[in-house]
């Protein structure tokens, strides 16, 4: 068996990076005194598999991450001794156990939700806003995406699922995030920028929720 | 901290490095809200987190006076650079980590002493914090500041800056020092009541009520009172039940990398060798031992509140612990289900037993790390140190054959006495480690051997029998640094040796008088900060500081004392006589060496506390 945590990553902690975050996860574990099953071999350790690391700097409250686990424990009683043993910062929000068959996370994510908080002094904020109903109207948005290997130039368009403006500052887009294409949100928001003619705004992006497809259509991560 | 505050905060911290360090959060760092303590202590490390947060002392403290119904006690760190100047670009306050309060805003301030070369640290934090940096410059409403740690032994040079200092052991010190300023906060006294109140705690001492007067060639003429009600002797704090004080049953887990990451049992204090130049050694007599008992519990409780998989038994000495074996397999036994490592980490090379080193390769196999201290037999006479060559040996050929290849040897350059000979004498060992490492059968040995020596200049300190001693010139230590690099110039074997410059003014500052207060102000406003770290010490601003305050710095590292000259630390008693330490330095100046007391008495002074030393 195994238990697919849902975690939420709070803002204070939203520096805190992809290993320091895992190792957390993994004392966490280790002072709950669950049933976590190990690797074999001569060094073992924890085999916990997020289905995508956070951008430092951001907060996340939905985010997948799978243990194998060894006994047998209800999802609520996991649930709740984990976050007896994690920091106030870093909590469970559910758990859902799954066959050892089921695929990881990661093998079935394809988007995610952000919520684009743009800083209210900055005065490009107010025209990336405007702009946003146009961009979504073209067809073709070009980009140039930074990759291991240099800049790629790329097409950002079919990327983008959607994006709904929230409130006067407030934007929500769900975006591509998976090994076929990832749009950060970042790129978004230069590429928005650019097209108002301003100088990127500053912003604070939460990610809010993770998305697998299924049946063509995107489903939350955590339920699919 | 209000909301545009805030904004601006989080706004510099995605600019700057390692924002973690600045943001808190961490496994049980929890303290109670900011408006059920009644006092509110921030307890303020002069450097930066990932040092503070490996230093034991802070995580004792911190906690204990957690544990005090009525207190809250937050941690503050120096900033690094990119972060202190986006604090003063922004005009915010530094604050602490818990509740984002500025400095200005506790009741009580506690500074941890640890090394000289950070005292410039303390004054910007202070500064940054909005608290005037000198004492006389705060008001009734200022917070008290105040500092402890190992360097208070010589508090003159920080008499300034700081209202009060605690003097020896913390634990029991600290809770009578708060229960005191919260019945003065009570009864409504005035600042100079309050200290007068506090400097009738034992260890306590009050800057403020005494003052000191100068000979015309520079050296103290008296250090009088100025108020007699203050004691006239400041007696260091001894903690008697050590076995049973109070320790933290629960550590803070950091998120990121700190430098020592783990549970730390501190299972003993003090030491008996006698090693002369070691101030420790000196200033933590006598030695005390906690019982196997309470450390398997400890070790017990901090494993289950951290989740860290090693824990290492800390003290001067930990070889000299009495059941140190027993209490090795112990926790080897009960831990090893889970995971869990165990580490000497002053492991000393002459009680190093075959056995132990076996037992902790079991779980990991790190270097070994032997203090050695001087190069020939007559020098390691003259400091004390009861090492020989063949105890060096001996071990790394123990440690060679349990399959270490990484050797680590430390050294002094500029020790009372030290000639060319013992220089040579540093090459020579060197050597024969290496050779040591050749004579274990190749098929037993690692790959791989790296043989490190490491020569620290020699500071004298006050406290220890070379508090008299002159420390070489920075001339005269850069052409040994010189001729040590050639001596060593043999395969396999690295060579580090410390900054001269640092040590020089490490040492005018340890042995400082109050004048040397006014040098420390003068170096920090003419930008003097983070000395310890090398990108950011400024020798040069320093040296001027010296000059504008008409002081010569030689004068205080330099120069050799006679005994009958008033020392400014010569109103506290530290527990080992000043009788005693000179009669320990004239013993070196004959290479005479002076037992381990745990094998007899040698009648250093802490004789006179009934019950202290069980010899
Ligand atoms: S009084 Fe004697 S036994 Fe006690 S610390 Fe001093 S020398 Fe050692």
């Amino acid at each position: 068996m195994k238990m697919w945590l849902i975690m939420e990553k709070g803002a204070r902690i939203r520096f805190i990076g992809h290993l320091d975050l895992m190792r957390t996860m993994q004392r966490a574990l280790r002072r709950s005194g669950l049933p976590v099953r190990y690797s074999n071999g001569f060094n073992p350790h924890m085999l916990l598999n997020a289905a995508a690391p956070l951008s430092l700097g951001m907060p996340g409250l939905r985010e997948v991450i799978e243990v194998p686990v060894g006994g047998d424990i209800a999802p609520e009683a996991f649930q709740e001794r984990l976050n007896e043993a994690l920091p106030p910062d870093l909590r469970c929000r559910a758990v859902r156990a799954l066959p050892d068959e089921h695929p990881a996370p990661m093998a079935m994510l394809r988007a995610a939700q952000y919520l684009i908080e743009l800083d209210g002094d900055d005065p490009g904020a107010a025209v990336c806003m405007s702009a946003l109903p146009g961009m979504l109207a073209v067809d073709v948005l070009p980009a140039v995406r930074k990759t291991k290997t240099g800049e790629k130039p790329c097409d950002v368009r079919p990327m983008i699922y959607s994006a709904e403006i929230l409130g006067p500052r407030t934007i929500c887009a769900t975006l591509a995030l998976c090994e076929a294409g990832t749009l950060k949100p970042d790129l978004f928001l230069t590429v928005l920028a650019r097209r108002a003619g301003v100088e990127k705004p500053g912003a604070f992006i939460t990610r809010m929720q993770l998305y697998a497809m299924q049946d063509g259509a995107l489903t939350r991560l955590e339920e699919a | 901290m209000n909301p545009t505050q805030e904004r601006a905060i989080e706004k510099l911290l995605e600019k700057v490095e390692k924002p973690a360090r600045y943001t808190g959060g961490e496994m049980n760092t929890q303290v109670r809200p900011w408006d059920e303590a009644e006092l509110h202590f921030a307890f303020c490390f002069a450097d930066t987190y990932e040092i503070g947060m490996s230093y034991l002392g802070m995580k004792i403290l911190v906690s204990l006076i957690n544990s005090l119904p009525y207190m809250s006690c937050e941690r503050v760190f120096m900033p690094w650079v990119d972060f202190r100047a986006g604090l003063k670009a922004e005009h915010l306050p530094l604050f602490s980590l818990e509740s984002r309060k500025a400095l200005s805003e506790f009741d009580v301030i506690g500074f941890s002493l640890q090394y000289e070369m950070s005292y410039t640290n303390i004054l910007d934090m202070l500064d940054l914090g909005g608290v005037p940096v000198r004492a006389a410059d705060r008001g009734e409403d200022a917070p008290i500041v105040f500092a402890g740690g190992p360097c208070a032994c010589n508090p003159e040079p920080l008499a300034a800056f700081f209202d009060a200092f605690q003097i020896g052991d913390g634990e029991e010190m600290m809770v009578e020092f708060l229960d005191t300023l919260r019945e003065c906060r009570r009864q409504g006294l005035n600042k100079n009541d309050t200290l007068l109140r506090l400097s009738q705690i034992e260890g306590v001492y009050v800057p403020r009520f005494y003052q000191p007067e100068y000979n015309d060639d520079g050296t103290l003429s008296a250090f009088r009172r100025t108020d007699e009600r203050a004691p006239e002797t400041v007696r260091r704090r001894i903690l008697k039940d050590f076995s049973n004080a109070f320790y933290p049953d629960t550590f803070p887990v950091p998120y990121t990398d700190i430098v020592f990451d783990r549970i730390v049992l501190e299972i003993m204090r003090g030491c008996t060798r006698g090693c002369r130049f070691c101030q420790a050694g000196m200033i933590y007599r006598p030695v005390r031992e906690r019982s196997m008992e309470r450390i398997i519990a400890l070790a017990e409780q901090l494993e289950k509140a951290t989740g860290y998989e090693e824990m290492s038994l800390s003290s001067l000495s930990s070889g000299d612990y009495s059941c140190l074996k027993e209490l090795i397999v112990a926790l080897m036994d009960r831990f090893q289900d889970k995971r869990v490592s165990v580490s000497l980490p002053s492991m000393r090379v002459d009680n190093l037993v075959k056995q132990s080193l076996e037992e902790l390769s079991r779980v990991r196999k790190s270097g070994l790390t032997v203090a050695v201290e001087a190069g020939t037999q007559r020098l390691r006479d003259v400091i004390n140190k009861g090492v020989t060559e063949e105890d060096v040996i001996r071990s790394v050929s123990d440690a060679f054959d349990s399959g270490y290849s990484t050797v680590k040897l430390y050294f002094m350059t500029g020790l009372p006495t030290e000639t060319d000979e013992d220089l040579r004498g540093i090459g020579d060992l060197a050597r024969k480690v290496v050779a040591a490492y050749y004579a274990v059968p190749k098929e037993r040995r690692a790959k791989g051997l790296r043989v490190t020596c490491s020569a620290s200049v020699f500071v004298p300190k006050p406290f220890t029998p070379f508090q008299w001693a002159a420390q070489d010139t920075i001339e005269t230590v850069m052409e040994k640094q010189g001729r040590l690099r050639e001596y060593l110039k043999t395969k396999g074997v690295t060579f580090n040796w410390h900054d001269s410059e640092l040590s020089f003014l490490e040492a005018c500052i340890s042995r400082g008088d109050r004048r040397i207060g006014e040098v420390i102000y003068t170096a920090w406003q003419d930008g003097c900060m983070l000395d310890g770290w090398s990108e950011h010490f400024k020798y040069d601003t320093w040296l001027k500081a010296f000059e504008k305050c008409g002081l010569d710095p030689a004068f205080y590292a330099n120069r050799e004392r006679s005994y009958d000259e008033l020392l400014p630390w010569a109103f506290i008693d530290m527990g080992v006589t000043q009788r005693y330490l000179q009669l320990e330095n004239e013993r070196a100046k004959q290479a005479k060496t002076t037992r381990d007391c745990r094998k007899g008495c040698n009648g250093c002074g802490l004789q006179r506390y009934e019950g202290l030393c069980n010899v």
